[in-house]
């Protein structure tokens, strides 16, 4: 079976389809046949325990990561190459390497000098911090800064690592906006969250990865070898019950 | 001899003409190499290729082409190593530094009767410095300087969150491969001035000196070349005056430079909380 990440000139209402991945690092197999896509301008939520492969999908969709088996599709956004947007959970800066909030964006996001303050603001990120070193922010101001850069790109995808994380209630409020509001232009989200009252709030789609997942009933549930979009609309916790318990991967379909 | 006539001298002007470029380019090559926490790397790659110069010296060649070629496997060896994952780049430099200078002492070991260019090349010599080999250096560092101007950007970002490279698509092999193939090539192209045992000193000592002065990228950068060019500049005269050996001279002055730095830092500092 081929294993590449393939560019698709054709405009699939997804912007990235995922075939029949398989993730194994050494002996341990994060992904398993998975399938799934991503669809064009929706919130998308990828959830699941943890270990359960989320930042490994993303990862391998970004091209970070090599895939074992599989294919991924990426589809073309106005007859182009989408440009792709990724922040993670969190980036540990080297301390021994001395760089500005203001030089970050910069370097990262050719954001101009006299552009900094309105690109920080965009995130609330304090404007009066973009002359501090990027090794003295908080977990929270490093994501609002990887985030300020990455919606400066303009990415038609934007992958988010648990974005809320590390930031305070009112901040919090202030990003979903702000995701909210992009996502209004025409950008895809995909979200890697816990946070199911975010998923059930949000959401345009929902992707599940889940490990021994306990199924209703055998229709709702798609177990091994399969992962698909769910319709938030449709989102329920699963019931357990002993009838219908699987053994490693269950994606969820139509819960 | 008034001191300004020291200038006057050819290799003189050969060996502050060399040590300039040199602490140019490790300075630039440094800043990128020490937050990757590989400092010892420089010490590896330098003390391995004794290798080669022994093995120069042993058939009657010159010895640096057999370093730089040495020098630049290494390098290639260590820009791979983090594909494959399983070795550490630190680890595999302690095995070029074991392997090298096991190689080199046995080889050595074959010349017969006193070896002085080998400890010339330990411990640098400025007198055997020649024209042909500054021309050389001054055409390698016009190289390595526009290569440094193209993957500028890509350095950076590799260097301060490298994920984010390969996601906007900036040539991150290739700027990882330059990094360690360059910085390697430079330090044995230091070799004759300060010695494979102190050539180490001009990469790792104005950048960890810099660093506690600099706020920003751009200052650090600055202050990394200010201090590397004076310490080359002054440590070359002032083995001339003192007629001490050149390479311990530059050395020296750079560990009293980061001494004087960080004390400045850690009294600042401790008024400062207090």
């Amino acid at each position: 079976m081929s294993t590449r990440i393939k560019m698709d000139k054709s405009e699939s209402s997804n912007i990235v389809e995922c075939q029949n991945l398989t993730l194994v690092f050494g002996t341990h197999e994060i992904l398993s046949n998975a399938s799934c896509s991503i669809p064009r301008n929706s919130l998308t939520f990828l959830v699941g325990e943890n270990g359960a492969g989320k930042t490994s999908l993303v990862r391998s969709i970004l091209g970070l990561i090599p895939l074992t088996t599989g294919n991924i599709f990426i589809h073309s956004f106005e007859g182009r190459q989408p440009i792709m947007g990724y922040v993670p959970q969190s980036v540990e800066f080297p301390r021994q390497f001395q760089m500005t909030v203001s030089e970050y964006l910069n370097y990262s996001a050719s954001v101009r000098k006299d552009s900094v303050e309105s690109v920080l603001q965009k995130v609330d990120f304090p404007g009066s911090h973009m002359n501090s070193r990027i090794t003295e922010l908080s977990g929270g101001e490093v994501q609002k800064l990887l985030l300020a850069a990455e919606l400066h790109r303009r990415p038609d995808i934007l992958f988010l690592d648990e974005p809320l994380s590390n930031v305070d209630d009112s901040s919090e409020k202030h990003i979903i906006d702000v995701i909210l509001e992009i996502k209004n232009s025409g950008v895809s989200i995909v979200i890697i969250t816990h946070d199911w009252q975010t998923v059930s709030q949000y959401a345009d789609h929902v992707i599940c990865l889940n490990k021994n997942f306990l199924c209703e009933t055998t229709e709702s549930c798609i177990c091994r070898n399969s992962l698909s979009k769910v319709e938030i609309r449709n989102i329920q916790k699963a019931t357990p019950d002993p009838n219908t318990r699987h053994e490693g991967y269950c994606y969820i379909e139509n819960v | 001899m008034e001191t300004f006539e020291l200038f006057t001298l050819a290799f003189m002007q050969r060996a502050i003409l060399g040590a300039l470029l040199l602490s140019i380019l490790l300075g630039l090559f440094g800043i990128f190499i020490v937050p990757r926490r590989l400092g010892f790397m420089a010490d590896g790659i330098s003390h391995a290729s004794l290798l080669g110069i022994a093995f120069g010296l042993l058939i009657g060649v010159y010895p640096l082409i057999f370093a730089m070629l040495l020098a630049g496997i290494f390098g290639i060896l260590l820009a791979r190593v983090k594909d494959y994952g399983r070795l550490t780049q630190d680890g595999l430099v302690g095995i070029f530094l074991a392997g090298g200078m096991s190689g080199a002492i046995i080889m050595m070991s074959f010349v017969p009767g006193y070896k002085p260019e080998l400890f010339s090349y330990l411990f640098g010599d400025i007198l055997s410095i020649r024209w042909i080999e500054i021309l050389g250096l001054a055409l390698y560092s016009v190289i390595v300087l526009m290569l440094f101007q193209r993957q500028w950007r890509s350095l950076i970002i590799t260097t301060v969150h490298s994920d984010l490279s390969h996601v906007i698509g900036l040539p991150a092999t290739a700027t990882r491969y330059f990094l360690f193939i360059g910085t390697s090539l430079t330090l044995i192209a230091g070799v004759k001035l300060l010695g494979i045992i102190l050539v180490s000193a001009l990469l790792i000592i104005p950048v960890l000196s810099a660093n506690q002065i600099g706020h920003s990228f751009r200052s650090t950068l600055v202050f990394t070349q200010i201090i590397g060019v004076s310490a080359s500049f002054f440590g070359i005269i002032l083995s001339y005056i003192f007629d001490i050996p050149t390479g311990p001279s530059i050395a020296l002055l750079l560990v009293i430079t980061f001494s004087i730095i960080s004390l400045t830092y850690i009294l600042k500092k401790g008024a400062r909380d207090s």
